[in-house]
């Protein structure tokens, strides 16, 4: 009995092995273990065993019909993987042809301003808007420009009236935020200005500056050299250096002018530079006693740092846009090179 | 403001060199636009006198000359027909090369070998004003005790250096050389030499007129008087010097007038004494009055503008330009002297108005102060003693002015700056800039010199300091003393930056455009005579006539936006524009309203209207904002392929595609542009809010589908809303078929909808569901005569 079990199994394992088909292997299992197949017969015939051998030859069949099912379920598995495997195969596409959905971009400038918005926003400061249409009080005024200032000449400023202007710097931001918050102030004024200048390679009559102030108890200008140069570190490169230069503005005292190491050659000289090592990109001072008091803020109990950032300037530095233009026609091909 | 450094060096004894100087003058906060340097770009150039000089056998044009250059003698063929023999000249030794970049090589003319060319004063770059007779159209004929042989730029001393310096608004100061000179003394610790402010009285026979000042724009007039003046060139050294600071020279006493301007920054007017008739009176401009200037033009004055004057006419428009007939001229004797100070913005405004400029009208709008008025007054009679031009008559100097002084400290100086500068060094700084300091411990008294009126206080002071003391010596800090601030973006600000994500993950690209246009593109938008868009706030002085308006829409600019990209052969894309439109209330009063508005516009073949329409209503269900459609008469939209977006009974958008005759008055040869506009403040300003957290629905929805037919005015909108109007359980409907043709009578369609049940507290079962249905239909049927599809 054994013998012949053993012989079946045997048997067995070779078809199955044999086989190559779902079907073929159902057919199979059928035949062995169905209702008339080899071990179910001799599994019936176990009647006619005798009482006392009668459980071990019944554990013999059963082993043999659990190690002939185990072999099929394995054998049909691997079938089933093959066959799906085929079906898929045969709906191969052509993964090479392309169906864009394209995801638009920003405009270069508008990245930036963004990069430079998390700057600040990271460091406490408030990001406050400005009229871009503003009045002279606002714009030259309360920023201790006088009315004979050359700064006010028609040639610079666009004019609606004789009181209202296209601002021409983000710094009237200061006055208004002035006006409405008292210290401590940490805030940015990111936003579009104008300027009498035909547009050429270098000018464009409206463009973009980002206005910053702080003014609070004991703040110095080292305060303001370490805060640009954070920024200049996390706008431009982890090693960029900033220098100070001495300069002149109305709503500062004192003023400067800042650069940066050169992004292009890292301080060596090059065209970017030409050739200083240093690239000029922002002006900058204490704010000026005249324009705190102006707003109600004691200036000697307060001090104050302002600063003023040219969005396309730099926009044009970061990505080497030698042609201020450019920017503001549209045209697909450069917005989508960003 | 142009610094040659051999005038520099007239007060300043150095050893530094341009470079130096240049880092110096940085430093400080005084930027060098240009090194200027003449000489330079010539070599093998040496004086020469021509010793032999023939006519060439060949040519009718053409001179041999023989010319000794010391240790040799050349054979030069040369064309100009100035020279002689004994002439000295500059010769151009073979391999010399000339400023143009020229090379000069012994080459044969006609037949003869020239060995080299003598120059003229153009060929090396220089005028009459550097050397004389340079501007002669001809060879340069020099002066006959230089060295032949030498080389040119050592016997003419053409080896100047000028530095192109801009000069900051607040330092009127420094735009003079000695300005600039006491600046970079401070700067290199030098001594700084003054200029010779000397002279001696002559007696006087003449009368002097006296001043009256009737205006308040006039602080100070002082007058001086010069005879016995010889009119002649003033010397070379003071021409040259003017040339390379860009003035013409003119003869000896205009020149000294300009050198002073130049040297110490005070404009001077000379006026021939002769034409002043009784005393000088210095007030407004009479109304209509009129007077002819030097340069021959005349010029209608305004009541605000001041004149000096003498008893019967107007001699000269102040600190802006001399009348035709108060100059000097060669018949000049005796010279009337002004040195004055008018405000800035007078002459600034006078200037303007007159469109009349000068350099003296530039240096006043700067700003002068009794420093240079009265020590320009002196250098100038100095001067006059000094060259020979007449014998000083007359002077009166100026009232003393009662001297600015600020009390501070060094703590406070260096409170403001953040770091400790030793007193000593404060003081040093401040006493080498001309300042009295007077010390106690730590308080400083400081006494402002005449021409530092730009120091106003302590911070003016601490800015000196730094300036020379040096930026670079300052620390980077982080506000260890402020208070903890909470930064951020406002609610306004977040929601516009989302719209911009959106845009661009509907795949647009964002554009920027001016925010001025043109008035004609009001009727290229076909926009009503009525429409308010048409009311834009002017510029008064704009630019050109195509940004003289600001902004009421952004449509106009999209479209040339478009229209550039088409010519340039670039289709298919996406655009969006977020940007400002102004609406004002005309004429300008206040201060107009500034618009968030947002643009979009889709080209290209696959692109529709349901394309336009699913982003703007996109943007709103993500604000979740409810809104209405409707048709749109928008001008510049197609007017069947339209629609307006309503929230509420405002109208916040509308969109469709472009209009053809739009398209063609833009220059768009494409036709399937679709364009949308919105107004952005139902987004920005509105609040945030908190989401509260519904239970997700228990029960299994059920889907149906519904085939029905109605006529074809019925709209897809219409249907849908009834559909969900008839049972709360209905919680969405999508079409999916609109199908007309065979078996659809003409004039009908079949639409195909998919209606999505939604229970709420329990199963649904088929009885339930065909109730539902029921309703649906007899719904349709009686609202749109709708019957279902067999």
């Amino acid at each position: 009995m054994e013998q012949k079990i053993s012989e079946i199994i045997q048997r067995t394992t070779l078809r199955i092995n044999a086989i190559n088909s779902v079907k073929e292997l159902n057919d199979l299992k059928v035949e062995v273990l169905g209702k008339s197949g080899e071990l179910t017969l001799i599994l019936r015939g176990l009647k006619d065993v005798n009482a006392q051998d009668r459980p071990i030859v019944g554990k013999i069949v059963n082993d043999a019909r659990v190690e002939l099912e185990n072999a099929i379920e394995a054998k049909l598995g691997v079938l089933e993987r093959k066959e799906l495997n085929d079906k898929l195969m045969k709906e191969k596409i052509d993964i090479t042809i392309d169906r864009k959905r394209p995801i638009g971009k920003l405009h270069p400038l508008n990245e930036i301003k963004r990069k430079a918005i998390d700057f600040f926003v990271c460091m406490g400061f408030i990001v406050t808007d400005s009229p871009e249409i503003e009045t002279t009080y606002y714009n030259f005024d309360m920023l201790n420009i006088p009315p004979d200032h050359p700064a006010r000449e028609p040639q610079d400023t666009f004019f609606v009236t004789d009181e209202i202007i296209l601002r021409t710097q983000t710094s009237a931001g200061q006055i208004r935020t002035m006006e409405k918050i008292k210290p401590p102030i940490k805030m940015i004024s990111p936003g579009r200005v104008f300027r009498s200048d035909e547009a050429d390679a270098t000018h464009t009559p409206c463009f973009h500056q980002m206005e910053g102030l702080v003014v609070d108890k004991g703040i110095t200008m080292c305060d303001l050299k370490g805060t640009l140069s954070s920024f200049a570190k996390h706008f431009f490169a982890a090693d960029t250096k900033i220098r100070f230069r001495p300069s002149h503005f109305p709503f500062t005292e004192p003023s400067v002018e800042v650069d940066v190491s050169c992004v292009h050659c890292g301080g060596k000289g090059c065209n970017v530079c030409k050739g200083t090592g240093w690239i000029e990109i922002l002006g900058a001072g204490m704010v000026n006693r005249k324009v705190l008091s102006g707003c109600g803020i004691d200036p000697d109990i307060y001090t104050g740092f302002a600063f003023g950032v040219g969005l396309d300037r730099i926009t044009a530095i970061i990505h080497g846009i030698n042609d201020a233009r450019v920017p503001f026609e549209g045209d697909i091909r450069f917005l989508k090179q960003f | 403001m142009k610094l040659p450094i051999s005038w520099l060096n007239d007060f300043i004894e150095t050893e530094a060199s341009v470079d130096d100087i240049c880092n110096a003058l940085t430093g400080i906060g005084f930027e060098v636009e240009e090194v200027i340097k003449y000489g330079i770009n010539i070599s093998n150039v040496v004086v020469g006198k021509i010793i032999e000089l023939m006519p060439h056998p060949d040519a009718d044009k053409l001179k041999v000359c023989k010319v000794d250059i010391g240790n040799e003698v050349l054979t030069v063929i040369t064309g100009a027909d100035n020279v002689k023999v004994n002439d000295i000249v500059p010769v151009a030794k073979d391999g010399a090369v000339l400023p143009n970049g020229k090379t000069i090589k012994a080459a044969p003319l006609r037949g003869i070998m020239s060995y080299g060319m003598l120059c003229s004063g153009g060929e090396l770059n220089i005028n009459d004003a550097f050397v004389s007779g340079a501007s002669v159209n001809g060879i340069l004929i020099l002066d006959g005790d230089l060295k032949i042989g030498e080389d040119i730029i050592k016997a003419l001393k053409l080896d100047e250096t000028v530095l192109d310096i801009s000069i900051t608004a607040n330092r009127s100061d420094c735009h003079s050389i000695f300005g600039l000179a006491r600046e970079i003394a401070t700067s290199l610790k030098l001594n700084i030499k003054e200029p010779n402010f000397e002279f001696t009285l002559a007696a006087n026979s003449e009368k002097i007129p006296s001043v009256k000042i009737s205006t308040s724009e006039c602080p100070v007039y002082s007058r001086s008087m010069i005879s016995d003046i010889k009119i002649e060139e003033s010397p070379k050294w003071m021409q040259r010097r003017l040339f390379m600071c860009d003035i013409n020279p003119i003869n000896n006493v205009v020149d000294i007038t300009n050198y002073v301007l130049l040297e110490i920054g005070q404009p001077l007017h000379a006026f021939d004494r002769k034409i002043i008739n009784g005393n000088i009176i210095v007030r407004n401009a009479s109304v209509g009055e009129k007077i002819t200037a030097l340069n021959g033009e005349e010029y209608a004055l305004s009541p605000y503008m001041t004149l000096i004057c003498d008893e019967e006419k107007p001699l000269a428009i102040a600190g802006v330009m001399g009348g035709k007939f108060s100059g000097i001229t060669n018949d000049t004797k005796t010279v009337f002297l002004e040195s004055a100070r008018f405000n800035r913005g007078n002459i600034r405004n006078t200037s303007l108005k007159l469109g009349l400029r000068s350099d003296s009208s530039k240096k006043f709008e700067r700003g002068v102060d009794y420093y240079s008025v009265e020590f320009g007054r002196r250098r100038a009679l100095a001067l006059f003693e000094q060259l020979g031009v007449g014998k000083v008559v007359y002077d009166c100097p100026i009232d003393e002015r009662p001297i600015k002084s600020i009390k501070t400290s060094t703590s406070q100086i260096n409170a403001l700056l953040g770091i400790v500068i030793p007193k000593k060094d404060i003081i040093s700084i401040l006493e080498t800039l001309g300042m009295k300091v007077e010390v106690d411990k730590n308080e400083l008294n400081v006494s402002i010199p005449a021409y530092r009126e730009d120091i106003d206080n302590y911070t003016d002071l601490a800015e000196e300091v730094i300036r020379f003391y040096g930026y670079d010596k300052m620390n980077e800090t982080f506000m260890p003393t402020s208070s903890v601030t909470i930064g951020g973006l406002t609610y306004r600000q977040k929601h516009i930056e989302d719209i911009k994500d959106m845009l661009c993950a509907y795949g647009a690209y964002e554009i920027m455009t001016y925010s001025f246009t043109d008035e004609k593109v009001y009727d290229k938008l076909c926009l009503l005579e009525n429409d308010r868009r048409r009311s834009a706030i002017k510029i008064r002085n704009p630019i050109s006539e195509d940004l003289s308006i600001m902004k009421t829409e952004l449509v106009s600019g999209m479209l040339s936006v478009i229209a550039t990209n088409l010519t340039r052969r670039n289709d298919n894309f996406r655009l969006f524009e977020l940007a400002k439109v102004y609406e004002a209330e005309l004429p300008v009063k206040d201060l107009p309203n500034e618009r968030d508005t947002l643009c979009v516009s889709l080209v290209g073949g696959k692109e529709d209207f349901y394309e336009i329409k699913s982003i703007f209503t996109g943007i709103l269900d993500n604000f979740k904002i409810a809104y209405t459609i409707k048709s749109s008469n928008e001008p510049y939209l197609h007017p069947g392929i339209s629609a307006d977006l309503y929230v509420g009974d405002k109208l916040i958008a509308s969109f469709g595609k472009l209009h053809p005759s739009v398209c063609k008055n833009f220059g768009i040869k494409k036709s399937d542009i679709f364009i949308g506009q919105m107004h952005c403040e139902i987004i920005t300003e509105q609040k945030e809010t908190v989401v509260k957290y519904k239970p997700l629905p228990k029960f299994p929805s059920v889907e149906r589908d519904l085939a029905i037919i109605v006529n074809e005015s019925i709209t897809i909108g219409d249907i849908v809303d009834a559909i969900k109007k008839s049972d709360k359980i209905i919680e969405n409907v999508e079409l999916f078929d609109i199908y007309r043709g065979e078996q659809i009578e003409k004039g009908y369609k079949s639409v195909a909808l998919k209606i999505k049940l939604v229970p709420v507290d329990k199963t649904l079962i088929d009885s339930e569901i065909a109730d539902i249905m029921g309703k649906v239909l007899s719904a349709l049927k009686n609202k749109f005569d709708a019957r279902v599809r067999e």
